[in-house]
């Protein structure tokens, strides 16, 4: 998360200009200090203020989101075309997706159950009549000249997304919070413009135009990045366990766009900006930091923040202000005249008699068939190995990980207490070092599992342990008892080895001997530290530890 | 031949049972300002030379005006006639598409298997838009009405 | 043999009398010679013969696909016929080829029916004459003939009359036997108008039972596909073959209609109570029509219907609520007229707006152009409360009156179904495309608004020699029992359609056509 240094520049040197307003000069080098640790983490304090002492009132960040899902589904919204990554150019694409005349909109089932299933998942009340209306405007990729969308009356509204992130200052408490989802609504998607700059022509790709999308709209409940990420990764959970979506957002498959603004606790809100062209949750995080701090740099400035779209830039994590459309835009909606109301029912027993069940969407059935929520699962995982609800969250945060988890508490007689800090920190931490996903991971839960094995059973020590992780992770095809045994690893129990060794350090380091018999008990982990060193850390710890203490005393 | 109309017991009403709506009835006229016809074409992208768009669109408005003598409280719109019925829904196996070359050979313009649009989506320019009621002018003068 | 009815033909056919192959000779040469009326824009010769081949194939075998089988047809052209033109009139589809048929087509094939050409409109079917179509006007066939022409000295070319529109050239191919039915559009009376001016019986179904697509549309919550013919028992059979639920279209209806083709022969009247709405003598109604409505009007009363005069007190502003919805939907509907993907392209390729608005100025005629600014206004955030769901309002009005109305006993609605017989063109034209349009559609468009079934049925000819229709209106779905009255009028009101006068087949007045050339055979 990168706020630009510039605009943290400019705020720091507009901040330290007040403070020099109220304060003596003396005080201004200390306030100074403090500036200089302030970090973009600290944007996001528990109640999502930006905590300052003694500061006035500050500008806080607003934030909503706008979130268009793919339907995961065989087929389009209102055709029976394909839908597909990457296939031969207009070879998806129906003759009412081309918009030819006379062809008329037939809805897909599936995206209706999508939705329904969807909106269940989030607590939203389902509308049992929608309507769809046409939303107008001219663009290469939009064939008919209008989207057809749900603008008056969308199958659902109302909901809540509870979702987490690692939050507090060492941002590794959990913190829970909740979004209000204002709506779902099914749209299609518009087609694919592909600049050829070259020969200053645009090509247009239709297999994309009219995949059903769910758009949903999330209120402005969040103040920074941090949560805004966290929503979305808790909602590409959800509806990758729904399998309504399979959100990848660097494929398109969920897209966000942000509203930002900046106000003053109890103030009205703030102009906002919508940004968009935001491909990665890192980069909305990015692109929503990046805003906050610029509008609060417009406005500490004297400026006026302008309400239009920016486009953010990853390279620069920048946001940038769009074309300007020329004074104001009117979609004109207007009802779909070629779609009758979209009827989903309570349960099979309310539908009237003579409909057939293909045409019957109803409630009661779809929350029935509802799959296992992350949260859920999440809570499931507290319980069955008692791990914390931090450790939780991030084994689902990480895609795979869980799994990995299990994988390896199933093969290993290591607790899974001991297994989470493995996988969580080690594992992790290389992963993210190499930018690896878990499944790109070198070493497979069942290598992991054999090597905490040789732990538990005490052939190696912990600190060989971690060694021999970084082994496998280079050279793969070995197992973990292959590297032990090459690089002779095991651990040295042998007593009369160790009080050897251990006397040896002891005599060569009188100064320690006699500052632990002093009372500085710290001192002796460095003796421990020479005999470990001695013995290439595979000494048995608890043994040398004991020795030592027995020498010492 | 001629059918005279049977004075007694008839139910047909011999004169006009209404008359219509008077100019003077109407609630006054609307303003409608150039730069909202220049909007206006610009959202719909069809343009009149000269002022024949401002003046054909004032007597549409006038004419939707007349709208405003029935008293509609209390009512509720009407989308449509199917109001009543439920929407269509349709199993989501694949039935269409794989067709890029039929569609292909209906534009003017493409490359391979692309449609064709001119550079990006820069908004008509002001020289443009003259230019285009220029033209337009030309094309009044020879559009043929056989007679 | 052209002028016979279906029914009459088909049984000519399976008698034969004449071959599949001969009729459509016939037409082909009919249309040849009333070229002048400019009823198709294309004529589709090859198709047809070999249609009509295939149809006399079955024929010798023994195995009907129907009571169309072997029947010429036409079809305007706003509907989609594969690999045929489809130009719906304008300059932006001149050039235009489906590559699929309108569902209606495709049913017409299936039961082989044979397909002469496509049928003039006016551009994109806005209007009420036929006479705003890049192809030039139509020409009701009605101006050619003895009762017109013996009161007119003038040149026949100069003084001739309008179809009605905007299903100008389906009525006119059937009034002047080129055709033994016709699909046309109704909107807001694009069928039964062009029925009523030029004397053939002209049906407009329930919204819902006939399946629209394939038909470019106008106002897609109003349309419509028309039925044309010369007999009431003909559209029956027409409309039997068309009817029901397709999956293409989301608004057709699966209401199991009755799938009899036949209309009972003999009516009792007693039952049946008819209303007149009052509302229906609007300013402007001829005298000549007024007399016709009150002729059919005792005629059930002396049979023993229930004729009693009612209400529909919002008629009047019907028209105004129709031009708001409709202009509204224009502009959306045509939208997709961009010059991109089908259709006229202009050269202009400065941006993609530039090329749009070229195509699309270069396209359309002034009426589309017109309606698309005006639908456009409508539909603007700050008028929409105001014009549109105004107009949603009034529309709900206007569907409650009728509903009101059948409710209360009521089976159907006798009414006239334009002001008075056909203009003369040059008349026409003195009054723009929508003032017109205004007028002529005010007693058709109420029942586009609330969806209901009505039928034009032609009744008499006027002083002037041109035909006088009037409409029955009824309740949503009771399309058979409609059509059961109007054969009922049909039989007794003797009205006398135009007749195949022999081998020059010129009409008694032996008029001199001249050449078109720019209607195109294929």
């Amino acid at each position: 998360m990168a706020a630009s240094s510039a605009g943290m520049s400019v705020l720091l040197c507009n901040n330290i200009k007040q403070i020099a307003l109220f304060y003596p000069s003396q005080q201004r080098q200390s306030l100074c200090v403090i500036r200089g640790i302030y970090t973009p983490a600290s944007l996001c304090q528990s109640k999502g203020q930006i905590k300052r002492k003694s500061a006035p009132k500050e500008l806080v960040g607003v934030v909503g989101l706008e979130v268009h899902a793919q339907i995961h589904a065989n087929t389009k919204l209102f055709s029976r075309a394909g839908v597909g990554f990457q296939a031969p150019p207009n070879s998806l694409v129906s003759f009412f997706d081309a918009s030819l005349p006379g062809t008329l909109p037939v809805l897909n089932r599936r995206c209706v159950e999508a939705a329904v299933m969807t909106g269940l998942a989030l607590n939203c009340f389902i509308n049992k009549k929608s309507v769809f209306d046409r939303k107008h405007y001219f663009y290469a990729d939009l064939p008919a000249g209008y989207q057809i969308t749900q603008q008056r009356r969308p199958i659902a509204v109302d909901g809540t997304l509870t979702y987490s992130h690692l939050g507090g200052p060492k941002r590794n408490a959990l913190v829970t919070r909740s979004v209000r989802i204002k709506q779902i609504q099914l749209e299609q998607d518009s087609g694919k413009s592909l600049h050829d700059d070259l020969r200053g022509q645009t090509l247009i790709d239709l297999n994309r135009a009219g995949v059903g999308l769910m758009e949903l709209v999330m209120e402005p409940d969040m103040t920074c990045g941090d949560e805004a990420a966290a929503a979305i990764r808790e909602l590409q959970l959800i509806l990758q366990a729904l399998g309504t979506c399979q959100g990848h957002m660097d494929e398109g498959q969920l897209r966000v766009d942000a509203n930002v603004s900046v106000h003053k606790p109890g103030d009205p809100w703030g102009i906002r900006t919508e940004v968009k062209n935001i491909n990665s949750v890192r980069n909305l995080a990015r692109a929503i930091d990046y805003e906050i701090q610029r509008q609060v740099g417009v406005l500490d400035s004297g400026g006026t923040v302008q309400n239009e779209t920016r486009s953010f830039d990853a390279k620069s994590g920048r946001t940038v202000a769009m074309r300007d459309k020329e004074g104001l835009q009117d979609y004109r909606f207007m009802p779909e005249p070629n779609l009758p109301p979209l009827m989903v029912y309570d349960h099979c027993s309310t539908v009237p008699p003579g409909v057939h069940p293909s045409q019957v969407v109803a409630l009661e059935e779809v929350r029935a068939q509802l799959p296992e929520m992350p949260s859920v699962r999440r809570a499931m995982m507290v319980e069955a190995y008692d791990i914390l609800p931090e450790h939780s969250f991030t084994l689902m945060n990480e895609e795979g990980l869980m799994d990995y988890f299990e994988s390896v508490v199933r093969e290993t007689k290591a607790g899974p207490r001991k297994v989470i800090g493995w996988v969580m920190n080690v594992l992790l931490g290389l992963l993210n070092q190499h930018s690896l996903g878990v499944s790109q991971s070198p070493i497979t839960p069942k290598a992991l599992a054999q090597l905490l094995d040789l732990q538990e059973t005490g052939l190696i020590s912990s600190s060989v342990a971690k060694q021999v992780f970084q082994e496998l992770w280079k050279a793969p095809g070995k197992t973990a008892r292959q590297v032990v045994q090459e690089q002779n690893l095991e651990i040295v129990n042998n007593s009369t080895e160790i009080h050897r060794i251990c006397q040896e350090v002891v005599d060569t380091h009188p100064e320690q001997l006699q500052a632990i018999r002093d009372g500085n008990k710290r001192v002796l982990n460095k003796l421990i530290g020479l005999v470990q060193k001695e013995t290439k850390g595979r000494a048995d710890p608890v043994l040398v530890r004991a020795i030592l203490e027995d020498m010492t005393s | 031949m001629r059918w005279s109309t049977q004075i007694n017991n008839s139910k047909v009403p011999t004169v006009a049972t209404w008359e219509p709506v008077l100019e003077n009835q109407l609630p006054p006229p609307n303003e409608v300002p150039a730069d909202l016809v220049d909007k206006l074409e610009r959202l719909a992208l069809v343009d009149f030379p000269n002022q024949e768009g401002l003046a054909c669109l004032k007597k549409s408005i006038r004419f939707a005006d007349q709208l405003h003598v029935v008293n509609t409280e209390g009512v509720e719109p009407m989308d449509s006639v199917l109001e009543d019925r439920a929407l269509y829904l349709s199993g989501d196996a694949v039935a269409d598409g794989d067709c890029a070359d039929r569609l292909l050979q209906l534009s003017k313009q493409t490359v391979e298997e692309y449609f064709v649009a001119p550079p990006g989506n820069i908004p008509l320019s002001t020289r443009d838009r003259a230019m285009l009621k220029c033209s337009a002018s030309k094309l009044e003068d020879t559009s043929i009405k056989t007679v | 043999m052209l002028s016979l009815s279906i029914r009459e033909v088909s049984l000519a056919l399976r008698e034969g009398r004449i071959s599949p192959v001969e009729l459509c000779q016939k037409c082909l040469k009919r249309i040849k010679k009333t070229h002048h009326l400019n009823a198709y824009i294309t004529v589709t010769e090859k198709l047809a013969l070999k249609q009509a081949e295939e149809a006399e194939i079955r024929l010798r075998k023994g195995v009907s696909k129907g009571p169309l089988d072997g029947i010429p047809f036409s079809v305007k052209d706003n509907f989609c016929t594969e690999n045929i033109k489809t130009t719906c009139a304008s300059k932006m589809l001149k050039n235009y080829i489906p590559p699929y048929s309108a569902t209606v087509v495709e049913k017409l094939f299936d039961q082989g029916a044979v397909l002469m050409g496509k049928t003039n409109m006016d551009e994109f079917a806005m209007g009420a004459g036929s006479t705003d179509s890049a192809f030039g006007p139509v020409r009701n066939p009605w101006s050619y003939q003895a009762p017109y022409r013996e009161q007119s000295e003038a040149d026949p070319d100069n003084d001739w009359v309008i179809t009605g529109g905007s299903s100008g050239g389906s009525a006119a191919a059937v009034a002047s036997l080129t055709s033994f039915f016709s699909l046309g559009s109704d909107t807001g009376g694009s069928t039964r108008n062009p029925g009523a001016l030029c004397g053939v019986v002209a049906l407009k179904p329930t919204y819902g039972v006939v399946s629209r697509h394939g038909l470019i549309p106008l106002v897609n919550s109003m349309d419509v596909p028309g039925i044309i013919t010369r007999r009431v028992h003909d559209a029956a059979t027409v409309l039997g073959v068309l009817q029901g639920h397709d999956v293409k279209d989301s608004t057709t209806t699966t209401n199991n209609q009755s799938t009899l083709t036949d209309l009972p022969e003999e009516l009792d009247l007693k039952n049946i109570s008819v209303g007149i709405p009052k509302e229906y003598h609007a300013p402007g109604l001829s005298q000549e029509t007024l007399a016709q409505w009150t002729r059919v009007a005792n005629m059930f009363e002396e049979a023993g219907a229930k004729v009693e005069q009612v209400s529909l007190p919002h008629t009047q502003h019907s028209i105004v609520c129709y031009h708001v919805l409709c202009h509204a939907e224009v502009a959306s509907n045509m939208a997709r007229f961009d010059g991109l993907e089908y259709g006229h392209r202009s050269e202009v390729a400065s941006s993609t707006e530039a090329m749009y608005a070229t195509s699309r100025h270069e396209g359309f005629n002034d009426v589309v152009r017109g309606r698309i600014l005006s639908g456009n206004y409508f539909l603007l955030k700050q008028n929409y409360d105001h014009y549109f769901v105004k107009a949603q309002q009034v529309r709900r009005l206007i569907a409650e009156d009728f509903q009101r109305v059948f409710s209360s006993g009521v089976d159907l609605l006798l009414t006239p179904t334009t002001l008075s017989d056909a203009m003369r063109y040059t008349d026409f034209i003195q009054e723009d495309n929508r003032t017109r349009s205004a007028q002529e559609d005010i007693f058709t468009q109420p029942v586009n608004m609330a969806g209901l079934p009505a039928v034009s049925v032609p009744t008499a000819l006027s002083s002037r020699g041109l035909p006088i229709g009037l409409q029955l209106i009824g309740p949503a779905f009771q399309d058979r029992k409609l059509l059961a009255l109007a054969q009922w009028i049909e039989q007794r009101v003797g009205f006398a359609p135009i007749r195949y006068l022999g081998v020059t087949g010129e009409g008694a007045a032996g008029v001199d056509f001249r050449d078109r050339e720019h209607i195109s055979v294929v």
